[in-house]
């Protein structure tokens, strides 16, 4: 490297040297030389970088006060216009994690590099997932040395413009970012080697880490069916007989809006599935059974129900990848809210 | 159960006027051959063929792909239970199997005509396709037969197979009287005590779900493709043929199955790095989430009762097979049993997971990288001279367009390497 990084250092009141957790409410300040913890991620540096500024903030008032925290710091690292923010490392601490994988967030949204280091189940680790670039670290600052080592390494070729190298060889958090790699070894060898491994306890690396699903949050229940109207969404192929839409049976990118205003029913002469993940004839005889039409018919006359929608959606769920699920669920979910449906009957196959 | 393979490695095959075998080179009476098949008077057509590796072919469309072997000594016949043959339990004696070859099924019949489960894999002998497919690096005797198409389809399948094992056991009886240039001694002999106890719990797709019969053609175990709850067996029934290809995928295949490298090389390595146990094959596409947790209780409360510490886990599928797949992985390690999982991936795009569920307890993964050909941005392939088979294949996400097999043809759609022959993986970032 050239000139010497520099560096922005975010800690929260304790690793910035104002006080324990009496002083967790303290806003954010900032201090022209390395103090606290900056003093050892200065010393880690060496003279590969220096730290130009100490962005320091007790972590109550962040996590409380976010808003504000974040608008000054974005208005120091404006001024500073560092090459690389490091934050933390936050250890276990699960609000200083959280704020660091804001600070890093921040940082970014400016064009700045950023990196942090954690304990991989810090709930910043989960909320910085998958932007930031996080090192992992022990429980304690026990861990401070190896982390602020694996924090600078990686702040170096960072905030010089390097690309990252894979999570497992650079020494980072997995990002879910996948991408083909020739592991020069065949699969089956690679598979024993690891079983070998794990049998003797030995350290392993998997090749495919398990992130945590993402959580959907339910919607509130319906308070009163009678007065709601409900629509039908399936994932099972439904199609106009002989399918003059041409709807695919697997890897969709559209899904297809339906009228059935005028139907009391779905009929096998005017409907039918057209699916590649599942046994379609059953839904030949009687398409009811992935849309049942009939029975929120018979709900609508009896008034348990306010009414059925307009229209049913369908699309063939087979093979297609999460990001273009999400997007279809999102424009249906959309053009429904949009179209006054107040509950939804999804029906998978 | 002791048994001694004798292998006769296949440098050349020609047509000519008597099958027989001789250092490497397997002729074939054609005639002979398809008057043998035309035996069975379901079969309207039958030709044969012979592609080698470098060539500017195309083979399509590719049912599956047979070693052939024979029974030379001991109970039972070779790809036992399929197309009425005897299910006299196999493993013991001895067996003779032509290496560096495979009979190849080609023929327009498709698995089931329940929709969407179509026949896709071709090979090519040549060019960036056959790079990835270790099957392209076997000389290949195509069996191109097609079935009286009165018949209906499970009849036309069982038709078409039973052709395939024809020519198998013409070719292999050349070898019944020789002496092998090579034999290896397969035997599950004493258990070391101080070595770990492993098992290989191998997945394999069924059709029942899709076809709605329990007996349509596909992967089978003694010949039966049902939803059947875990089999224990030997891995010389295995290399004997009672379990075999094909389903989706050009390593779904029969010859694929007999040549598993992970399951030879835990065989090879019992009493060495670990006691072998032997096989559990877990039949996959169970409909409901009860009968999946039910299949993978089951196959770890088996494992475990075996004595297995450890596990390796396999499956030929994708979608919601996963499922009974990743509980198995989940149910032995909650018994104490520790798992490694060889898989393909799902598409990644935008961070999504490539597991389907991904459940914790499978923290020991290796990966074969992306199964779906359009992830791993295979391009189209290059025009072809010949191509041995159908010579139109129909593409597109709504098969609506027929397009010449020769020219440049889209990838088929899926690649997965179930069983880890290649050095092809993912990393993340």
């Amino acid at each position: 490297m050239d000139s010497p990084l520099r560096v922005v250092h975010y800690v929260n009141q304790f690793f910035g040297g104002i006080g324990g957790e009496d002083a967790a409410n303290v806003g954010v300040s900032l201090q022209d030389a390395p103090v606290g913890a900056g003093r050892a991620l200065q010393q880690a540096l060496g003279d590969a970088g220096s730290v130009v500024g100490m962005l320091i903030c007790g972590d109550n008032y962040f996590n409380e006060r976010e808003a504000e925290a974040v608008a000054t710091i974005k208005g120091h690292l404006e001024a500073l216009k560092p090459d690389i923010l490091v934050a933390g490392p936050a250890f276990g601490s699960g609000r200083y994690g959280l704020a660091c994988a804001e600070v890093c967030k921040t940082a970014q949204s400016l064009g700045i590099k950023a990196i942090s280091g954690m304990h991989p189940d810090n709930p910043g680790a989960l909320s910085g997932w998958p932007d930031v670039v996080m090192v992992p670290t022990g429980e304690t600052s026990a861990d401070m040395p190896q982390a602020l080592a694996a924090m600078v390494r990686l702040a170096g070729k960072l905030g010089g413009g390097e690309a990252l190298g894979p999570a497992e060889i650079d020494g980072y958090m997995p990002r879910g970012v996948r991408r083909v790699h020739d592991r020069q070894r065949p699969g089956y060898q690679r598979a024993l080697d690891m079983l070998l491994a794990k049998l003797g306890d030995r350290p392993f690396v998997t090749e495919v880490p398990i992130h945590a699903p993402e959580k959907v949050e339910p919607a509130v229940p319906i308070a009163d069916l009678s007065q709601a109207t409900i629509a039908m969404v399936t994932t099972g192929g439904l199609v106009r007989k002989g399918n003059p839409d041409k709807q695919v049976a697997a890897n969709a990118s559209r899904y297809y809006r339906h009228s059935v205003a005028e139907l009391h029913s779905l009929s096998g002469a005017a409907w039918e599935a057209y699916h590649a993940g599942y046994f379609n004839h059953i839904v030949n005889s009687n398409p009811n059974y992935i849309l049942p039409l009939n029975f929120l018919r018979d709900l609508e006359a009896d008034s348990q129900i306010g009414g059925v929608f307009s229209s049913i959606y369908a699309l063939p769920g087979v093979s297609t990848p999460v990001a273009t699920s999400r997007d279809l669920g999102r424009s249906i979910a959309q053009d429904l809210v949009n179209s006054g449906v107040d509950g939804c009957l999804l029906v998978a196959t | 159960m002791r048994l001694e393979m004798g292998a006769f490695p296949v440098e050349r095959i020609t047509f000519g006027s008597e099958t027989r075998y001789a250092d490497g080179h397997l002729q074939v009476d054609k005639e002979a051959v398809i008057e043998a098949v035309h035996a069975d008077p379901r079969i309207a057509s039958v030709d044969l063929d012979v592609a080698y590796p470098g060539e500017s072919a195309r083979i399509w469309p590719v049912r599956d792909v047979i070693e052939p072997r024979i029974k030379v000594e001991g109970p039972g016949v070779i790809y036992p239970g399929t197309a009425g043959r005897s299910i006299t339990t196999v493993g013991e004696g001895r067996t003779h199997r032509l290496s560096g070859m495979g009979i190849t099924e080609v023929s327009s019949v498709n698995w089931h005509d329940a929709g969407g489960d179509f026949v896709e894999v071709y090979l090519d002998m040549s060019g960036p396709w056959s790079e990835l497919i270790p099957l392209s690096q076997l000389i290949h005797l195509c069996v191109v037969v097609e079935p009286d198409p009165g018949l209906g389809n499970e009849a036309q399948n069982d038709a078409v197979h039973k052709a395939a094992l024809v020519v198998n056991d013409q070719i292999a009886a050349t070898t019944r009287h020789l002496t092998p240039p090579q034999q290896e001694v397969f035997e599950l002999r004493d258990i070391t005590p101080d070595l770990p106890k492993v098992i290989y719990i191998w997945c394999v797709h069924s059709p029942q779900a899709m076809s709605g019969s329990p007996t349509a053609f596909c992967t089978t175990t003694y010949g039966l493709t049902q939803l059947t709850s875990p089999w224990f067996l030997h891995p010389n029934e295995i290399l004997d043929g009672a379990l075999t290809g094909p389903y989706r995928t050009a390593f779904a295949m029969s010859w694929t199955v007999a040549n598993n490298p992970l399951l030879l090389d835990l065989y090879r390595r019992h009493g060495v790095d670990w006691n072998f146990l032997g096989v559990i094959a877990l039949r996959t596409e169970w409909t409901t989430q009860h009968e999946k947790q039910l299949m993978a209780n089951q196959t770890a409360k088996l494992a475990k009762l075996l004595g297995a510490q450890g596990a390796m886990v396999t499956w030929d599928a994708g979608g919601n097979e996963f499922i009974e797949v990743v509980r198995t992985i989940q149910a032995c390690e909650q018994l104490g049993i520790k798992t490694v999982f060889l898989t393909s991936e799902d598409d990644a795009t935008e961070a999504a997971p490539t597991m389907l569920e991904p459940l914790p307890e499978a923290n020991a993964i290796v990966s074969t990288s992306f199964f779906k050909t359009r992830t791993l941005e295979v391009p189209d392939l290059p025009p072809v001279e010949r191509v041995i088979g159908l010579q139109h294949k129909d593409v597109g996400p709504l098969r609506d367009q027929r397009v010449p097999t020769a020219g440049q043809l889209p990838p088929p759609p899926r690649h997965d390497d179930h069983y880890g022959f290649t050095s092809m993986s993912c990393i993340e970032y």
